[in-house]
């Protein structure tokens, strides 16, 4: 909508941590229901603009098969390298 | 968690796809762009907000000493490494391919992000990887967890603070919800920094 750079993303991720330092050791609202809350119209948003979107949805099928191979080459590759680590150095 | 957000998805899914293919009461936009744009921003807002006011948060990632730091540096460039392999096998733009995997799992992150800065094609990449990252973790391990207790962790990436986390402490123990935690936590705290930052580089 603003077109915003992806820069301005940090902004409100630095003023909540801001907001967070001001705000401790207040009694403060459930912070991980609202995150889930918030969540979940990001996600019906998300699910929105995919749904709305027709040239997506046909290509939909094919990112499927590369996506299932992209999670399972990170996570090889992470437990690889945590395993590595752990029988080299020892920790 | 999961069964909520899967729902919710469906619902987003059929909604757009009608709105945009039979009845258009209103703007597409009104959601695809501003729906969207604000919520993304709240919840980065919100995840600020609960990092900066929970006092143990830093504390507890000092606890354990070194595997706190190694094991989520560790995972990011073993996800980034395999996000840079998945981009050769395919013939994807590179940059693209690994900011995928730089989500790290965390999928309602990378989807929307993705979406934002390289367009709703790498958001459905995006999103479905990291979405399978979280399943796999999750389906994996009873199985994992023989070859090495802190695979799990390594699998579950940043979703090993919240929605793998009480499954990989059943199987491995007690003694490693500090490491999944606060491994999860870190890698939450750095995925958008690294998404966004490998992502403008395309």
């Amino acid at each position: 909508m603003f077109d915003f750079s992806v820069l301005v993303l940090v902004v409100p991720l630095a003023l909540g941590i801001a907001c967070g330092f001001l705000l401790r050791g207040r009694k403060i609202v459930n912070l991980s229901r609202i995150t889930f809350g918030v969540i979940l119209v990001l996600i019906f948003s998300l699910g929105f603009t995919i749904g709305s979107n027709n040239d997506l949805l046909t290509s939909l099928p094919s990112v499927g098969v590369s996506a299932l191979v992209m999670a399972l080459l990170a996570i090889g590759f992470s437990v690889f390298f945590v395993l590595l680590a752990r029988r080299r150095l020892r920790f | 968690m999961i069964k909520h957000i899967l729902f919710v998805l469906a619902v987003g899914l059929a909604t757009g796809y009608f709105a945009s293919n039979f009845v258009v009461a209103f703007p597409l936009s009104w959601v695809t762009y501003y729906l969207f744009d604000v919520s993304l921003l709240v919840l980065l807002f919100v995840m600020g907000l609960a990092f900066g006011v929970d006092r143990e948060a830093v504390a507890k990632l000092r606890s354990t000493g070194l595997k706190v730091l190694v094991i989520p540096l560790l995972v990011a460039l073993g996800s980034i490494f395999g996000g840079l392999v998945g981009g050769l096998i395919f013939g994807l733009d590179l940059f693209g391919s690994m900011a995928v995997t730089a989500g790290f799992g965390w999928y309602t992150l990378a989807g929307p992000l993705l979406t934002q800065v390289l367009g709703s094609q790498w958001g459905a990449l995006g999103f479905v990887a990291n979405f399978l990252r979280e399943l796999l973790t999750i389906v994996s391990v009873s199985l994992m967890v023989k070859v090495d207790k802190y695979a799990p962790v390594a699998s579950g990436g940043a979703t090993t603070m919240d929605t793998t986390l009480p499954v990989i402490v059943r199987y491995c123990g007690k003694d490693v919800l500090i490491v999944a935690f606060s491994s999860g936590f870190a890698l939450s705290i750095a995925a958008p920094f690294v998404v966004m930052a490998i992502a403008s580089l395309k």
